[in-house]
């Protein structure tokens, strides 16, 4: 295995036995420890021409997409997560995944898109990735209600 | 790496460790055969017996093994099946789902914010005469722990039975099933120290018992199956270390650890909130919740620094729903996803809680930052 794309499975240092200790896969992890254009405090800093928002913290996760558009591109993106760690690994993705592209292509980042850029989500978790679709969609469809 | 989830389960104690893997070389037999081997094996599991009876001040013979917690739970409701059962609303799982299962009347018990039950309440309930009625020592989310030799006194005049859920008090405080008067009481070994896998049921002499597994004579026909023989006797050993331990009053010192967090917390951990009740509380637990961030985001933070806690989002087993102890006594899904419970052991050491407090503000402030959710101050 190439050490230095491939991320390896934690250890335990007391056995000679192989241990993952982690439950999710390391990609998540990744996004987990080192989320990318998150936006952290207040919200104004962020000049964006359309926010998505769902979910909802009494259900234990919501997210907040901040999208920046020029000729139906998106030039740049932030995102607010309250959530578990494939909550916050979603957004994190998510972000990477949509950046630059045409707002028709974004819309067809999916679920299953999002997750398997992540290498995968436990099954109690897919509604992280669902989420994250979602609140991206309503930020374009907030786009398009604003531009007509 | 620093445990901080004694609650959910203590690592095997060395003395522990070494008795089991004595009786583990020794050629035992079946516990219920009549030759030397079995007779052996025999003699292992009633000295185990007798150890864990002094712990409670029963008698040997009012103890029955089982493989846990669950199952001693278990077997107390499948004995008041069809009957009615009242259970307070912050009992484990075990309690609740089994009681709720089988009772041909069921009701919860409610409690206060530390999740408490209010005894003027029960006796209200009790007028509906309940044939069982289930409170546990001490909860295993909060600390709480339940005022339940008066308890006890108020059931009595209504003839209801009652259980006792020990598992989390169990070798922390002082537990005399004569002196709290309850019919029916549950330990677990893993929870001082001993294997998982093992358990037992104080049933007081006279009580009813109904087995939940039947089969061969083992435990005096209350618990059939061959004897967990090293696990039982791990149990055992647990239960005498426990035993000579209290003298040390080293139980104390670990509340002291517990309020240094907790103190620090508050004092250094923006928009932080103590869940834990500030008297009658396990010396070991304190439960805490954040504003604005998630309560399985802070374990995993915590777990990748080196320090292991529960949460009580819950997130992370599975179940998505919020800790049903948390929703009982805060009626607040936002704060059950942002809470963490923090549970020491006698290991516990000040330069562990400093640890703690090197990452943990950082962590939270972090994931409040990039939380939706605007942080406030909660209104008490």
């Amino acid at each position: 295995m190439n050490k230095k794309s491939q991320p390896q499975p934690s250890i335990v240092s007391q056995t000679n036995e192989k241990v993952n200790t982690w439950a999710y896969s390391e990609i998540v992890k990744e996004h987990f420890l080192n989320p990318r254009n998150f936006l952290m405090g207040d919200e104004a800093q962020f000049a964006c021409d359309a926010t998505g928002i769902v979910g909802n913290p009494i259900c234990g996760d919501q997210m907040k997409m901040f999208i920046r558009v020029e000729d139906d591109k998106i030039i740049d993106v932030k995102w607010k997560t309250y959530g578990c760690a494939s909550a916050i690994a979603s957004t994190s993705a998510l972000s990477e995944l949509v950046k630059g592209k045409t707002l028709e292509e974004a819309l067809r980042v999916g679920p299953e898109e999002i997750a398997d850029f992540l290498g995968g989500l436990p099954k109690h978790k897919f509604h992280c990735s669902v989420l994250g679709h979602e609140a991206l969609s309503a930020a374009i469809a907030e786009y398009h209600a604003k531009k007509s | 790496m620093i445990y901080l989830d004694y609650a959910a389960t203590s690592p095997l104690l060395p003395v522990v460790k070494a008795e089991m893997e004595r009786v583990l070389m020794l050629e035992l037999g079946n516990a219920a055969a009549l030759h030397s081997s079995g007779q052996h094996a025999k003699e292992i599991i009633e000295r185990a017996r007798e150890d864990v009876a002094r712990l409670l001040n029963a008698s040997p013979e009012e103890i029955i093994f089982t493989s846990g917690g669950t199952e001693a739970n278990n077997t107390v409701m499948a004995t008041f099946a069809g009957q009615k059962i009242f259970v307070s609303s912050v009992e484990h799982p075990s309690v609740l789902k089994s009681a709720k299962a089988r009772a041909g009347e069921f009701k919860e018990i409610a409690v206060d914010k530390v999740g408490r039950v209010n005894l003027k309440r029960l006796e209200e309930e009790l007028h509906e005469k309940p044939d069982l009625v289930s409170i546990m020592f001490a909860n295993n989310e909060l600390g709480t722990i339940e005022p339940i030799e008066e308890a006890v006194k108020c059931c009595k005049k209504y003839n209801t039975s009652v259980h006792c859920d020990a598992t989390q008090a169990f070798g922390k405080v002082k537990i005399d099933v004569k002196k709290l008067g309850v019919d029916y009481l549950t330990v677990s070994a893993h929870k001082i120290g001993g294997p998982q896998g093992v358990g037992a049921l104080y049933v007081r002499k006279g009580a009813k018992l109904k087995p939940l597994l039947y089969g061969g004579h083992q435990e005096n026909k209350r618990r059939a199956g061959t004897s967990n023989v090293l696990a039982i006797a791990g149990f055992g050993k647990a239960a005498e270390w426990c035993w000579d331990e209290w003298s040390c009053k080293k139980w104390g010192e670990v509340a002291k650890l517990r309020d240094l967090l907790k103190r620090r917390i508050l004092e250094e951990v923006p928009y932080s909130n103590c869940n834990s009740p500030s008297d009658a509380c396990l010396p070991n637990i304190l439960n805490m919740s954040f504003r604005a961030a998630e309560g399985e985001s802070i374990q995993l933070y915590l777990d990748l620094a080196g320090i292991v806690v529960g949460t009580g989002s819950a997130c992370a087993a599975g179940d998505l729903n919020p800790s049903h102890v948390l929703m009982a006594t805060r009626h607040d899904a936002e704060v059950a996803h942002s809470s963490i419970r923090f549970s020491l052991g006698l290991d516990t050491t000040e330069a562990d809680i400093e640890s703690v407090m090197a990452v943990l503000p950082g962590i939270v402030e972090k994931l409040q930052g990039i939380s939706t959710v605007e942080v406030k101050e909660e209104n008490e």
